[in-house]
């Protein structure tokens, strides 16, 4: 709706503190979850075609494709056609298409999907450099893992209902401490204590969630006589956990 | 409008630099050529080198029948005698018909005091060329055998069943009479037809495709994140539009350099002389741009509603229904370009294209006609915009599923 996509069956847009109007659009930069390129166009074309749609100059636009190519280690594909690309490819083309008319606002669905790790962290290191430069990024993923590293605010939709909103630091926080790593050698007895509410156990690798209340102290005693500890960690739950007890598991993916 | 122009020229190039452009530039009048020329060349050879065999009673009829048939330059058959013929000899031909020793027989009876009966007796039942060739040849004979017998002399006799030629001219506007050729002036009406016919369908066509396809790549959210979705739809007809505009100028600059040429000049005198007018020049464009536009506005918004082109496919007979049925009024309007039908069909705005240039092979129709088929054309164009670009909003964004009518007509009312 903010993309003037679809319209509202109630309320009101409003985008850089005024009602909706076609002309914001062209600050802000939109990344759809489905690849939408002219398969039979040139790359350096197709950015140039879609920089132009958003007020640049032609040349203007050139110029930025080229320098948004060098960032993005793809330059190499700028005269080859789009069908030629792979998917991870095409998905920085379509990134660089949405980035070239210096948006203020980002919204991106999916942003990483078909990346490898290598272009994750390509584009992962891109909007964090974009979040510095002042720029409002919104993004949507299942990838609770990215979530942590990039966002400053969530908003957990299930449903079609947010269950859970706002800052990701404060919502954390109100979680209580009460989850340990554990890395070790030898028995894992101690992963039966009282104070356990449940554990997982990757040989070597455990993930407890204490009871509440659990003393977490008392584990490290219980532990340090049954195995040799090499780690003891007490942690807030994952942003993972959270979810999916914020869903009650019944998250409809 | 500067989206709309972006649009369409990306549109443009996208199709001019494609392969499927410069295959049919050259492709379309090629195949016509060959087609025409195929026609025409194996209609010379048609019902020819036949070995007939005559057999009468009466020698000097097969003779003058059997002059006329060696005679005929088309024919060039080989034709036998056996006169006079016994009844009982029948049997014996019919069997050389049998084993291919001959194509056919010719027997006539010619009992005393009536008219001569004949009859032909072949292995193919449907060769009416040979048939009609015979019939000619024996009517002819029977006539110069009538009058001979009569008393003429045998040059006057053959003068009068020779008989005479009609040659037909056509009087224009400014009083001159131009030698025309009905004949002539069908084909180059038939063959402006379909051409014009080909293209409105063909890039007709090409909007529904390339909206299919922006459709199933999804391009649509990009696009329509910047722009608006009329902006799109007439960057689209307009960049499709003027990809077969440029076509139609190629071939019409290629068609004017050929027939202004020494060769043309030569090939195209007497009987096949063609007359080619400013008015057909140029309104072959207008109504180019008139069909199109109304065709393609209809596609667009028929393909809006469907997921796959193959479910578009389905669509594509009714579209082109009105294109059949201007095909076949085609004899009524050669034979009378200025009867109620003809005019009818030619404001009638689907079929308007087609028949207008039909009607103009054999006569210019007067301007007022003109202006009220290219009015109706406009009206209808309009309307069909404005229905389409409903379907195409709302119809571009649904995934999934086909769209039932119920929800097409709600989707006209919406917004």
């Amino acid at each position: 709706m903010m993309m003037g996509i679809t319209l509202p069956d109630s309320g009101r847009i409003r985008l850089f503190g005024k009602p909706f109007e076609r002309k914001s659009l062209e600050r802000v930069g939109y990344l759809p979850e489905e690849r939408g390129l002219y398969k039979k166009m040139k790359v350096l074309e197709q950015l140039v075609f879609f920089g132009q749609l958003h007020g640049l100059t032609a040349e203007e636009a050139r110029k930025r494709a080229i320098e948004w190519a060098k960032r993005m280690e793809i330059a190499d594909a700028l005269p080859k056609k789009t069908e030629e690309l792979s998917k991870g490819m095409q998905q920085k083309i379509q990134f660089i298409a949405s980035l070239l008319h210096d948006p203020g606002i980002i919204v991106m669905d999916e942003p990483f999907a078909g990346l490898d790790p290598v272009n994750a962290v390509l584009v992962e290191r891109t909007l964090l450099e974009l979040k510095d430069q002042g720029k409002a990024i919104l993004f949507s993923t299942h990838r609770m893992d990215q979530v942590e590293k990039l966002c400053d605010s969530i908003c957990l939709i299930n449903n079609g209902e947010a269950v859970l909103a706002g800052n990701l630091r404060e919502i954390k926080a109100s979680y209580e401490r009460n989850h340990v790593i554990v890395e070790f050698e030898g028995s894992s007895d101690f992963l039966n204590s009282e104070e356990i509410a449940e554990a997982r156990n990757f040989s070597g690798h455990a993930e407890i969630r204490l009871k509440e209340h659990g003393n977490a102290q008392k584990l490290l005693h219980e532990a340090v006589r049954v195995a040799t500890i090499y780690r003891f960690e007490l942690v807030e739950p994952s942003l993972e956990e959270i979810f999916i007890q914020t869903v009650g598991g019944k998250a409809d993916a | 409008m500067r989206n709309i122009f972006l649009i369409a020229r990306r549109e443009y190039l996208e199709q001019i630099r494609g392969r499927a452009f410069r295959a049919t530039t050259v492709g379309l009048p090629a195949v016509f050529a060959l087609i025409v020329g195929v026609g025409y060349l194996s209609s010379l050879g048609l019902g020819a080198n036949k070995h007939l065999t005559i057999a009468t009673g009466d020698a000097a009829l097969a003779n003058a029948v059997r002059s006329r048939l060696v005679g005929d330059k088309d024919g060039q058959a080989t034709v036998d005698v056996v006169a006079p013929a016994r009844p009982e000899d029948r049997a014996a031909l019919v069997g050389q018909v049998r084993t291919r020793a001959i194509d056919g027989l010719l027997w006539i009876e010619t009992p005393a005091g009536g008219l001569p009966t004949a009859t032909y007796i072949s292995q193919a039942s449907g060769d009416f060329i040979t048939t009609a060739r015979l019939k000619e040849a024996l009517n002819n004979g029977l006539v110069e055998e009538h009058l001979t017998g009569a008393g003429m002399k045998q040059a006057e006799a053959d003068a009068v069943v020779k008989g005479i030629s009609i040659e037909t001219f056509q009087v224009k506007k400014d009083g001159a009479l131009i030698k025309s050729n009905a004949q002539a002036s069908f084909w180059k009406g038939y063959v402006m037809a379909i051409l014009l016919s080909m293209t409105t369908m063909i890039y007709g066509m090409n909007v529904a495709r390339s909206i299919i396809q922006e459709k199933t790549s999804r391009i649509f959210e990009v696009m329509l994140a910047t722009a608006k979705p009329s902006d799109m739809l007439a960057g689209k007809l307009i960049g499709v539009g003027a990809v077969g505009l440029t076509q139609i100028v190629i071939w019409l600059i290629t068609g004017t350099a050929i027939f202004i040429s020494p060769f043309a000049a030569a090939l195209l005198t007497g009987d096949f002389a063609i007359q080619f007018t400013w008015t057909e020049g140029v309104l072959f464009p207008v109504y180019f741009v008139l069909g199109y536009l109304l065709y393609s506005s209809l596609f667009a918004g028929l393909a809006a509603t469907c997921e796959t082109e193959q479910e578009l496919q389905m669509y594509m007979p009714l579209a082109a229904a009105p294109t059949w049925l201007s095909f076949a009024m085609i004899l009524l309007i050669i034979n009378d370009s200025n009867s109620v039908w003809s005019i009818a069909a030619s404001f009638f705005p689907p079929t308007a294209p087609i028949i207008m240039f039909l009607r103009m092979a054999s006569q210019i129709p007067p301007v007022w006609q003109f202006a009220v088929s290219i009015g109706l054309m406009l009206l209808s164009i309009w309307g069909t915009l404005w229905f389409s670009s409903r379907l195409y909003r709302v119809g571009i964004l649904m995934y999934g599923k086909r769209a039932t009518l119920p929800e097409l007509l709600r989707w006209v009312r919406y917004s």
